[in-house]
């Protein structure tokens, strides 16, 4: 007994009242745990591999994958590989994402600042907006959307505005640039990214030099002259080095027995759906969040910038929205993951966006396979807007003090 | 007509373009030249609008198909000959709705709360109205019509067992509450050897129940283990807050709908294939992982919102660890993410809806495999999606609306 | 084995690790002994692994109970019930009826299957998912059959599972608007057709499309009501699917009239029941039922006209189980279970006319692919097509 208890103490304390050895004992339990629940699935998956001849492996992604894809900004072709295939599935999701971040963030801080406008009927068409966006299922929104452009002119009866830009239940038809030539218009990008950098150098030297001195150095004016200068210069020579200018206005207008649209840039109707639908239901958020955030800028900001004579509109712009903008960012992030993650419902309104692409591809293709993949492209997805949220909430809480 | 005032104070009164309808107009619509263009644009628009939209609803639009789908919105196939084979299995979701205004009406009666009172008369009463319905009795049978009126005599019933039996506090109604969830699952399910509560397998369960109940189960369930992976993620075991950051992170990251896709065809991999196993189940415990990383931020949101000076003051009061947490920060931290927790009820609600995914017939699932399999129905579609749009706004708005209630009640923010 | 074993190792490696570097802040101490507490710790948590490994080490020999323990034909037995994977979207095929059944050409097959291992028509279970869900489904196992309208492939064959027996032959094909002129496929330059996601036409399309220089649009969608309705609506020229599926769909247009199917067929398409790979006993069973109502219209056994006392045929005896046997008992089948499935389901051809025939979406079958071979014994049924089967003996 008494060496019993002698033997299952530690320190003088019993080890079962021990708090270190309790810790230890939590940690390396859950560890096993979780080990032997990961190694008990990864067991039984591959045993059923074998069992069942369930196809598995990468070696799939070097393969052609001979599959259509309905909507791709990059150049797709059916004899590209699956790993290629599935990069194109990225972009279109990114684009989504990046474009849909835009746009519901406008639309959100616009519904959001309506939301406590003083004009009884703008406030309330906002509360209207909010409340009825963001209490339905996006699935619901995008079938409602989607039927929506469907209800647009056929090809044939488009809205056409100065015969350039296009509108059918078929997408929306624009100008765009094209390249001529795409080694020339790839050096004249690099050479226009040279002109930006030089610009914003200028735009720093400018308004340091202002701070410093206090005489008005115009770093807007100055560093935009500079970037047009030696991007038009760039343009200029290569222009006569290449016989053509680098890009050109390419100008949709329809073709064939069809008519489909040729040319320029064209958002089809599965995109215009997913976009509008991504951006009316996450401005709906976006706009509470702002709206949360203005409200917590205290009252007595706006009234002493009023006092100091500024617009409501700039009181707005330079006071109020500057410091909402520490209460807005962590939400808005992860409504900007949200967004992203919900572009996956494209496949429901023919968008070919990352998730429909790889499930469309567990057809051809080892499904266990593709799933990791997808799951570590959203994972990363997800990172990167995360690590975006966690810099621009740095710079703007050592902007603020 | 009628004669001034007799005792008219001294001085003047406000001139007429400030009080009134008239000062309620130039104050809040025609205050400036932007004001006014800005409520003639906006009233134009919502004009417009209206215009449309009323005309499309009361001249264009067809809701047969509405009608024709009748109760399956509510319950799927559940009460069809081949889900509950030679029996009537109506009478299961009915009971269970009377248990949920028994309920309703036993929070009523715990403190008189008057948003319980608010909800309880809401469910019972429009659960009655149903019974109402213009349909003939070879559709809708009086049994149903009766069952469906005995929702208003259980709101009562619940409130004086509150009022006047030993169950009238809230812990044991909470646990009638749990208890009665798992109950309507068991009535739901059946068991095998109850002769009156034949199984009906999952595959035919649908409708708007489907989605309250994986939003409820999915909600409750994934609050003890938002908790765990919240404190798990706050404390200082590198092991444990490694794998609960890894969990979170994973499941936060990935849209649910891949996730649901997985459930159903990767995970069936993962275990032995002897094993039986549930497609709801599976999208259930999908649902309520997802949700709990989502519940885990929440609750972590409060628990750092928190100010130390609570849990050191508990342990100077000599609490251990473990005590301070159950009993000074997690309570304070759950009360004041009380409304996160509410939208995230609501997100989460609206997210069953992606359970078309993996064949299960949710209320808007159910609604598309109809006018599938019926295509003269197929043109319906838009009446369909906008029926759809009401049913989840008026589920989740009077849901924002009890919860706004539910925070004046319990002084989210004043306290 | 050596594969998970090596994981396991990787993994526990992982874990001592972690909790290795893990002393910090809450384990605060002056105590010099925690150092060597840590060593036994160690120690502990190697016995622990080896512990565990010998655990897995059992796994891998089999003897724990995973996987391969029993076979389908118990397992199905044990639940009572037929797991089958289909649609409910296309009416012929699968569909949900007024009362809320499933019913169809591809639901009947399962309920066949459910008569012949189990004596019961409705102890079916019908998992609903969408065309690229199909593998990794039936590659789960965790469905017995998959009928949903599934093109037989190698690639299929090899990678998702085993197929029994073509049950229709179909062919895909291309739905255009009559006004549009277009009379034949290749004059689809520079179309865009709506197609559904993750199945062969989506593939085929592409194939007819870089074969003959046309350039064509691709519009992919999840489901059908948002492809019927794209397509009615002018969102794309053309509607390709398997004509069957064409023919079903056309009359949910607002206007059938308006819309024509090209003559032309650009692959081919037996569609058929699929079984998970692994259970070889399961994917005989499954022939012989398909077999069972082939024969059944080929020997003129009708639903209703089910003999149960031997006959003048010795081939119908054998088939009812009445004489003789075709290898029910290997398959661990009832002897008259092609009476009990005859009764309950009837042949091929009442399934057809019942779902696609003239009671269902009105497909004609004489002279096509899906009547009976040449010469089928029947009399008046529909012969010179494709439909044949493994002979029951």
């Amino acid at each position: 007994m008494d060496t019993a208890s002698r033997l299952l103490s530690y320190q003088g304390i019993p080890v079962w009242r021990h708090v270190q050895i309790i810790q230890w004992a939590v940690q390396i339990v859950s560890g096993i745990l979780v080990v032997a629940l990961v190694v008990w699935f990864f067991s039984n998956m591959v045993n059923a591999i074998q069992d069942r001849d369930i196809p598995s492996g990468f070696s799939f992604l070097s393969r052609e994958y001979q599959t259509p894809i309905g909507e791709h900004f990059l150049p797709y072709e059916s004899s590209d590989t699956f790993l290629y295939a599935l990069f194109v599935g990225i972009t279109n999701t990114a684009i989504v994402a990046v474009a849909g971040v835009f746009l519901a963030t406008a639309l959100g801080i616009f519904i959001g600042v309506s939301r406590l406008s003083s004009n009884w009927i703008v406030s309330k068409l906002a509360m209207v907006y909010i409340e009825f966006f963001r209490n339905v299922p996006l699935l619901v929104q995008l079938f409602f959307w989607f039927y929506i452009v469907l209800e647009l002119p056929a090809i044939r009866e488009s809205f056409v505005v100065a015969d350039a830009f296009y509108l059918s239940n078929r997408g929306f038809s624009m100008p765009w640039p094209k390249a001529t030539d795409y080694s020339i218009a790839g050096i004249w990008l690099g050479l226009a990214a040279v002109a930006i950098v030089a610009g914003w150098l200028v735009y720093r030297r400018q308004s340091r030099m202002e701070e410093q001195t206090g005489r008005s150095g115009y770093p807007l004016i100055y560093s935009l002259a500079t970037a047009l200068v030696i991007g038009a210069i760039a343009w200029l020579i290569l222009s006569f080095a290449g016989g053509s200018s680098p890009f050109y206005i390419s100008i949709p207008e329809p073709q064939g027995r069809f008519g489909n649209i040729v040319g320029g840039f064209t958002a089809r109707a599965g995109l215009l759906v997913l976009l509008t639908g991504l951006v009316m239901y996450t401005a709906s958020f976006i706009a509470e969040i702002v709206r949360a955030g203005i409200q917590s800028v205290g009252r007595g900001q706006t009234e002493a910038a009023r006092a100091l004579g500024l617009s409501p509109m700039s009181t707005l712009r330079s006071v109020t929205f500057p410091q909402a903008m520490r209460v807005i960012i962590p939400p808005l992030i992860s409504q900007f993951l949200n967004l992203t993650k919900n572009s996956s419902l494209g496949g429901a309104v023919a968008y070919s966006d990352l998730t429909n692409i790889a499930v469309t591809m567990t057809q051809t293709a080892p499904a266990v396979s593709i799933f990791m993949l997808i799951m570590a492209s959203y994972l990363a997805m997800s990172l990167t807007w995360s690590l975006i949220g966690n810099l621009y909430n740095r710079h703007i809480r050592f902007v603020g003090g | 007509m009628a004669s001034p005032p007799l005792s008219q104070p001294e001085g003047m009164l406000p001139p007429r373009s400030e009080v009134g309808v008239i000062g309620w107009l130039h104050a809040n619509l025609f205050s400036s030249l932007f004001n006014s263009v800005l409520t003639l644009v906006s009233g134009a628009l919502l004009v417009t609008g209206l215009w449309f939209g009323l005309k499309w609803i009361f001249l264009a639009a067809d809701w047969t198909v509405i009608a024709e789908l009748g109760g399956r919105f509510l319950l799927g196939r559940y009460n069809t000959e081949a889900a509950c084979e030679g029996q009537n299995c109506f009478w299961r979701p009915q009971a269970a709705l009377i248990m949920v205004s028994l309920l309703l009406g036993a929070a009523w009666g715990l403190r008189g709360n008057r948003v319980a009172r608010t909800v309880a008369w809401l469910v019972a009463g429009v659960s009655a109205a149903f019974a109402f319905l213009p349909y003939s009795l070879e559709t809708m049978g009086l049994d149903v019509r009766i069952l469906l009126l005995l929702n208003l005599p259980a709101v009562p019933l619940g409130w004086a067992l509150a009022r006047y039996t030993p169950m009238g506090t809230g812990t044991r109604v909470t646990i009638l509450g749990v208890a009665i969830f798992f109950l309507t699952l068991i009535l739901l399910r059946g068991l095998p050897a109850v002769p009156f509560l034949q199984p009906v397998s999952v595959v035919y369960w649908g409708g708007l129940s489907l989605n309250l109940i994986l939003a409820v189960g999915g909600i409750t369930l994934s609050l003890p283990i938002g908790i765990a992976l919240a404190l798990g993620r706050r404390s200082n075991l590198p092991v444990v807050k490694v794998l609960c950051v890894f969990f979170i992170e994973v499941f936060r990251g990935v849209p649910l709908i891949t996730l649901l896709f997985m459930s159903q065809t990767l995970v069936p991999l993962a275990f032995p294939e002897d094993m039986p196993q549930n497609s709801l189940f599976r999208a259930a415990v999908v649902i309520t992982l997802f949700s709990s990383a989502y519940m885990a931020e929440n609750i972590r949101g409060g628990l750092q919102a928190l100010h130390p000076g609570q849990a050191e003051a508990a342990r100077a009061l000599g609490l251990p660890g473990w005590q301070t947490t159950m009993l000074i920060s997690l309570p304070q931290a759950i009360r004041n993410v009380i409304p996160a927790i509410v939208g995230q009820f609501i997100g989460l609600f609206k997210d069953t809806s992606l359970v078309y995914i993996i064949g299960m017939l949710d209320v808007v699932a159910i609604g598309r495999s109809f006018i599938q399999s019926n295509p003269e129905y197929l043109p319906s579609a838009r009446e369909l999606f906008v029926f759809l749009a009401a049913v989840f706004w008026i589920f989740t708005y009077g849901m924002s609306y009890i919860s706004g209630k539910v925070e004046d009640y319990l002084g989210v923010g004043r306290r | 084995m050596k594969r998970t074993l090596l994981l396991f190792v990787a993994l526990s490696a992982l874990v001592l690790v972690l909790v290795g570097c893990s002393d910090t802040s809450a384990l605060e101490t002056e105590n010099a002994n925690l150092k060597a507490e840590n060593e036994a710790m160690k120690a502990e948590n190697e016995a622990m692994k080896a512990q565990i490994e010998e655990g897995m080490a059992m796994l891998a020999a089999g003897t724990l109970p995973m996987g391969d323990g029993e076979s389908r034909l118990n397992t199905v037995r044990e639940r009572g019930k037929v797991i089958c994977a289909s649609r409910d979207d296309v009416p012929g095929y699968g569909g949900i009826d007024a009362a809320g059944n499933n019913v169809g050409f591809d639901i009947d097959l399962c309920r066949a299957l459910a008569t012949a291992v189990l004596g019961d028509p409705s102890a079916i279970e019908i998992r609903l998912i969408t065309a690229a869900e199909r593998g990794p489904t039936i590659q789960s196992g965790e469905v017995d059959m998959l009928v949903r309208t599934v093109t037989w492939t190698s690639s299929r064959d090899a990678g998702w599972g085993n197929y029994a027996q073509t049950m229709f032959y179909d062919g895909q094909g291309f739905m255009v608007r009559a006004d549009s002129g277009i009379t034949d496929a290749l004059e689809l330059e520079g179309a865009t057709v709506c197609v559904t996601l993750g199945t062969t036409t989506e593939l085929n399309l592409q194939d007819f499309s870089d074969q003959n220089g046309l350039g064509i649009t691709v519009s992919t969608f999840e489901d059908t009501d948002a492809v019927v309705a794209a397509y009615d609506a002018g969102q794309c020229d053309s509607f390709t699917n398997d004509n069957s599926q064409l023919a079903a769909l056309r009359t949910a247009l607002s206007n059938p009239a308006d819309h024509v199917i090209l003559p032309n067929t650009i692959s081919e398409e037996p569609l058929g029941p699929v079984v998970p790979h692994g259970d070889d006993q399961w994917f005989d069973i499954v022939k012989t039922v398909m077999a069972i109502l082939i024969y059944g219209e080929a020997y003129g056994v009708t639903q209703n006209d089910v003999p149960s006392a031997a006959t003048d045929n010795t081939k119908v005896d054998r088939l009812l189980g009445l004489s003789g046997a075709f290898g029910q008992e290997e398959l661990g089948l009832s002897e008259t279970v092609a009476q009990d499935v005859l009764k309950a389901v009837g042949n091929y051809g009442e399934i057809y006319d019942r779902n696609l025939g003239p009671s269902g979406i009105n497909l004609p079958r004489e002279g096509g692919r899906n009547a009976l071979w040449a010469n089928a014994p029947c009399t008046d049924c529909p012969k010179g097509g494709q439909i044949y089967a493994a002979p029951l003996r």
